[in-house]
This record gives structure tokens, sequence and C-alpha cells, in this order.
């Protein structure tokens, strides 16, 4: 499937590469052709995944070439949400060049040799995937998250000390930022909570126990916890801004720790 | 053909000479006719707006510094207007250059306030007027509507005009920039002076839905409240209304503070920390400075939009740069444009004219060649084709080569000795 992934990428590396360009140039043409190489990219990328899916016979988000390439997926389908509901465009200059190294790293990875046998042991329930699917959705949710309040911080800091550059003009405004990130604060919290609920699940009916205190569990939890804090404070009051924000970037670390980090620690958790 | 522009602009001319050159509609439509004769002075423009007074005119060839003589006497309303007057003040620039005048001004690089939008309707004001004179011809419908699509790209593609160069705009644009739009929002004004009023206007323009007005004396603001469809407030009631509102302007002649940092926090908490936007334009000031540190609030002093103001402009001019690039490609499409115009279709036309004697001739001796395999029949036609290609060939070629876009004459003449139809 890699010539397949190869086009992805080529697409994604277009629609990137445009992206970037009317960010700098606010040229709506520019901002036309990212969004339609990006369709393009998103439409063979769900093919190449469903391919793999049909080829390998496990549900392909197993192996680390497998999840970021998924990863990038749930990345692109977050940012096209966001585009669709608030025209937010700037958020795609800083998601498909991620996007595009994402499926770099999957082309240049190689597929792990086929324990055929232990993927089909640990895909045998339905709650597996559901696990992954869901937590790399939440991932997804909560860059967005990272990035909007990235956005937040440097408007409000500018406004703050009236010196605009010229990266402000082509910000979406505070409240637009502030409100995709409270929104997907809360989608990212909701499928956090029942993609960590799946996977204990998932491990009760496979040995019996819920927990097994390996860092990536450990810091899921300081992540949900931490995301909880977060909808629990922006609920309190409707706008909460520079606070809330500055743990949007906070949460968005531990995710990335918990994601890689916690790998290198080694565990239960053995795969991304 | 040549293109001429003569004119004043506010870099070259006082107000007091330009006010006196300028035309009214009426003036203009009826100097357009007086001007253009046909034979020097074929078509012509007039854009007469406070900042400028030009004359564009389309004329024959070498006929260039009689053309200009006749602008000139022509800008002295029949030597109403002494010559003197006016005359040292003038520009006077001739095709390219005059071409790359008139994008530039439509392209608002030529402005007092450069990248501001209006130039270019004004040119359309002038361009209809023409129009409807009949004074705007082959050449100046060209022209102008390549000046409009340069604007169109300078605008699109350098962002010239994004950022607010005027204090009054201020408040828009920085609302736009907190909130996600104006659509809806609440507007207080504090005392009602001449700024405030013109901020409250742009913010209605933009969507402002509810415009408060506070005035020490009720009076004015109860004017004001009717002229903008506003409601008039009670100043005592102040700190109430503080809270409904997203955008604060102040510009009262108070000596203290009106807003203290108390009152805009009693406000945040009523509004559930919804942020507010605070405008300050009155000196000394009327909002403590110490208000600006809390946060969701946003104070701009009148130093502060200042300071914004220029760093746009500072933005604009280099935006501004890019922008002559794009007007220096526009003029070399628009001279191509120009010459393939003219010369292209009539060559074309000469050389299928030809073509079709070659293919009547050989219909009408067909019968006298005898039997043909259509092998032969094809052949004989490509020869007799080829034959005329290759014997016009030197002809065109010359045509298209020695043309150089500046005389229709030459290529009527083409036309009529070929009786090429039009």
């Amino acid at each position: 499937m890699r010539s397949l992934l190869l086009a992805v990428l080529a697409a994604y590396v277009v629609a990137a590469i445009h992206a970037v360009l009317a960010f700098i140039n606010k040229r709506r043409a520019l901002q036309r052709v990212s969004e339609l190489a990006m369709l393009i990219g998103f439409v063979l990328h769900t093919a190449a995944i469903v391919a793999d899916w049909v080829i390998y016979g496990h549900y392909p988000l197993f192996y680390f070439r497998e999840t970021v390439s998924f990863l990038a997926w749930t990345l692109v389908a977050s940012y096209a949400l966001v585009l669709y509901r608030y025209r937010a465009r700037a958020l795609g200059t800083f998601t498909l060049p991620l996007v595009s190294v994402l499926i770099f790293i999957a082309i240049i990875t190689r597929l792990e040799p086929g324990g055929s046998a232990e993927t089909s042991t640990i895909s045998a329930t339905w709650l597996f995937p559901v696990h992954t699917t869901l937590l790399l959705f939440a991932y997804a949710a909560f860059f967005v998250v990272f990035v909007t309040s990235i956005m937040y911080l440097l408007q409000e800091r500018e406004l703050k000390l009236k010196k605009f550059s010229a990266i402000f003009h082509r910000l979406p405004s505070l409240t637009t930022v502030n409100e995709i990130a409270t929104s997907s604060a809360a989608i990212g919290l909701t499928l956090l909570t029942v993609g960590i609920a799946t996977g204990m699940l998932w491990s009760s009916s496979r040995d019996g126990r819920l927990w097994h205190n390996d860092p990536k569990e450990i810091f899921a939890a300081i992540t949900w916890l931490l995301y909880l804090l977060l909808i629990l404070y922006r609920s309190t009051s409707r706008w909460r801004g520079r606070m809330a924000a500055w743990m949007g970037v906070a949460g968005f670390a531990l995710v990335l720790f918990t994601f890689f980090g916690a790998r290198l620690m080694g565990g239960y958790h053995v795969f991304g | 053909m040549s293109i001429v522009l003569v004119g004043v602009n506010h870099k070259s001319a006082p107000v007091a000479v330009r006010e006196q050159l300028a035309f009214t509609e009426e003036a203009c439509a009826a100097g357009l006719r007086s001007l253009v004769d046909g034979q020097i002075v074929r078509e012509a423009l007039i854009v007469s707006t406070c900042n400028r007074v030009e004359v564009l005119t389309e004329t024959a060839n070498g006929q260039l510094s009689d053309s200009t003589e006749r602008v000139i006497q022509f800008l002295s309303r029949s030597d109403y207007l002494p010559r003197s007057l006016y005359e040292s003040l003038l520009y006077t620039h001739a095709d390219d250059q005059a071409v790359r005048h008139l994008f530039r001004v439509t392209s608002s690089l030529d402005s007092m306030v450069v990248g501001e939008p209006q130039v270019m309707g004004q040119v359309r004001k002038a361009y209809s007027i023409a129009l409807e004179a009949g004074t705007a011809g082959r050449i100046l419908n060209r022209l102008v509507h390549h000046a409009f699509r340069t604007a169109k790209r300078v605008r699109n593609e350098t962002g010239i005009g994004a950022n607010a160069v005027s204090i009054s705009y201020m408040a828009v644009e920085l609302g736009k920039k907190i909130f996600k739009s104006l659509k809806g929002q609440t507007a207080l004004l504090i005392g009602a002076g001449e700024m405030a009023e013109l901020s409250a206007r742009h913010l209605i323009n933009a969507g402002v839905s509810r415009v408060l007005l506070a005035n020490r004396t009720e009076g004015p603001a109860a004017r004001l409240a009717t002229e903008l469809g506003g409601e008039a407030v009670s100043f005592d009631q102040l700190s109430n209304y503080l809270a409904e509102a997203d955008i604060v302007i102040c510009s009262t002649a108070a000596d203290h503070y009106v807003i203290t940092e108390q009152m805009a926090r009693d406000a945040l908490n009523k509004r559930r920390n919804r942020p507010s936007f605070f405008i300050d334009i009155s000196v000394p000031r009327n909002i403590d400075p110490a208000v600006g540190d809390i946060a969701n609030v946003f104070v701009f002093d009148i130093d502060d939009l200042e300071s914004v103001v220029s760093s746009n402009i500072r933005e604009r001019e280099r935006a501004a740069e890019r922008a002559e690039l794009i007007v220096e490609s526009e003029i070399m499409q628009f001279q191509q444009a120009l010459r393939a115009l003219d010369i292209g279709p009539t060559i074309g036309a000469l050389r299928q004219k030809l073509q079709d004697i070659a293919r009547l001739e050989l219909t009408n001796q067909r019968n006298r060649l005898g039997h043909l395999t259509p092998e032969q029949e094809r052949a004989v036609e490509a020869l007799l084709v080829s034959t005329v290609n290759k014997i016009s060939h030197p002809l065109l070629s010359h045509m298209r080569r020695s043309y150089d876009g500046s005389d229709a004459e030459t290529i009527q003449a083409w036309r009529d000795i070929f009786g090429l139809e039009d």
C-alpha cells in the first residue's frame, strides 16, 4: 500500500504548502487549492486505510506505522470539521504540515513482521479497536485545543501589549479560538473517557485486570484529570481565556508524553 | 496612437488650485465633449476628486505635444482661469508613464492614504461619465478595465487595504479581532464627541445592534441617540450599563477617571467574564489604566490607537512595494494585449481569405483536371494552399513585425485593400 500512501503524501504536501502560502499571502485562491488537495488526500487516505484492513486482515490500528497513519487521518478529519463549523483556516497552516510529516513517517517505517497470531488474539473482541480509535480521535481533538490555545495566548498577549505582529491579522478572532478550544476539549474529554473505559473492559475480559499500573495508564489518568479540570474550570464561567488556554497547552504536553514518552518506559502498553 | 495624462494631485498642487480646477459631474460631461475633436484628441476621461484633477486622452500618432497643449488650454475653461495659476503645477505623462499613473491611481498607490479603496469607485464614476458622454472608445475602454483589474489584483494579492489606518475605524477592526463579529454586539458611548460619533457610525455599519449613549448633559446624548438610532441612558447608571456593553467608547471632557478599576471588575463579573473592549479617546484619560490589567478586558487609549494606526500605515507601505511590481507586470500585459488585439485578427482574416481564394479556384477548375484519386485531389489542394501560404508569409510577417500597436489607420488600410469584413 506504499504507492497509495505516497499519493496521499503528495496530496497532503500540496495542501500544506498552499495552506501556508494562503496564510502568508491571505489569498483565497490558494486556500481553495489547499482544501481541494486535502479532500483528495483524505479520500485516498481513507482508501489506503480500508485497503490495509482488507489485505492484512486486522483493524489497521495496531502497529506503529498504522497508528501514525491513522492519527494523521483523525487530524485531517478534525481540521475538516473545524473548517466546516468555524471557517478557521489558520488551523490548517499548522495541522497539514504535521499531517504530512506523520504520513512521511508512516511511509518510511517498515511494517513490523506479521505476528498474525498476536493481532488476532488482541483484536478478537470489538473492544480493542474501539479503544484505540477513540483515543486517537481524542488526541486529535486535544491537538486542536492546543493549537487554538496557542493562538489565543498569542493574540491576547498582543492585544494587551498593543503591539501587533504580522501573524495577528491572520488568526481567527479571540472569541472564535476560545469557542473552538472549549468545544474541542469537551469532545476530546468525552472520547478519552469512553476510550479509557473500553480499554479497561477489554483488559478485564482478557486477563481479568482493569488496571496494570503501567506508565501509559498512569499518564493517561493524569491527562484525563487535567482535561476534566479544564472543562470544569471553563464551565464555572462562560469565558476563561488565558488560564484555560495555558491548561490546553499543558494538557497537550501530557498527551504527547502519554503517546510517545510512556512507550520508552515499557510496560503493558507496548504499542503507540 | 498615444495615451496622454495631464493633471494635478495632492502632492503637486495645493487645495486652493485643485478646487478651482475640479469638475462637477455636469461640467465633466460637457467638458469631455468639447475636448474630444476626433482629430487631435480622439478619446478622453476626466478623473476629478478632492485629491486630484486628471485628464486622460487618447491621441493620434505624432500629435502628442498638440494634444498636451490642448488639454492644458482646456483646463483654463476658455481662459477663465489664468494658465499661470496651474501650469507649473501640472504633471504630464505619456504612453507607458500615463498607463502606469492610471494603474497606480486606481490601485490607490497614489492616494493621500495609500490603500484606501474609495478611489476605485471614483475612477469607475469618471469612466461611466465618459461612457455616457461618448468619449471613451476602444483604447480607453481597454485601459480602464485593465486599471480595475490591476487594482483588484493589488488588493487581493497584497492585502493593502486590510488594516485600518484611521482611529475611528480602529474600534471596528479591533472589535472584530476580539469578538467573532460585531453583529448583535452592544456599544456604549460615554460622552458625545465628534470622534466618538464617527466611531459609533463605523460600528453600526459593521453590525453593532445596540448603541447606548451616556452624557452628563442629557441634550447632546438624546440628539445623537435619535440620529444613530440608539438609546440615551443616564450617566449615573453607568455601572449598570457597563455590564451590558461589549464595546465602550469614552470621550468626555472630565478630568478624572469616569471608569475605575472597581467598576470594570464589577461589570466583568456581571458579564460572566465575557471580554469587553474599551476605547479611551479622551485627554486626560477617562479610563483608569489599571483596567487594562484585568484579564479579558482590553483597553486602548489614544496613544495606543495612534501607534497601531502608524504601524498599519507602515504595513501598507510594505504592501505598496509589492503592489508596484504588480503594476509593472500589468503594464506589460496591457501593452501586449493592445498590440495583439489590433493586428492579430487582421492577419488571421487575411490568411484565411487568401486560402479561400485558392480553394475556390480549385473548385472552379476541377473538371478540367480529369479523373483524380482522392489522394491526388488532396495533394492538389495542399499544393495550392501551401503555395499561397509561402507567397503571403513574408507579407504577413512584415505586417506583424512593423506594426507597433499605435496605428489604427494602417490596419484599416490593409483591411480595405483586401476587402476584409469588419
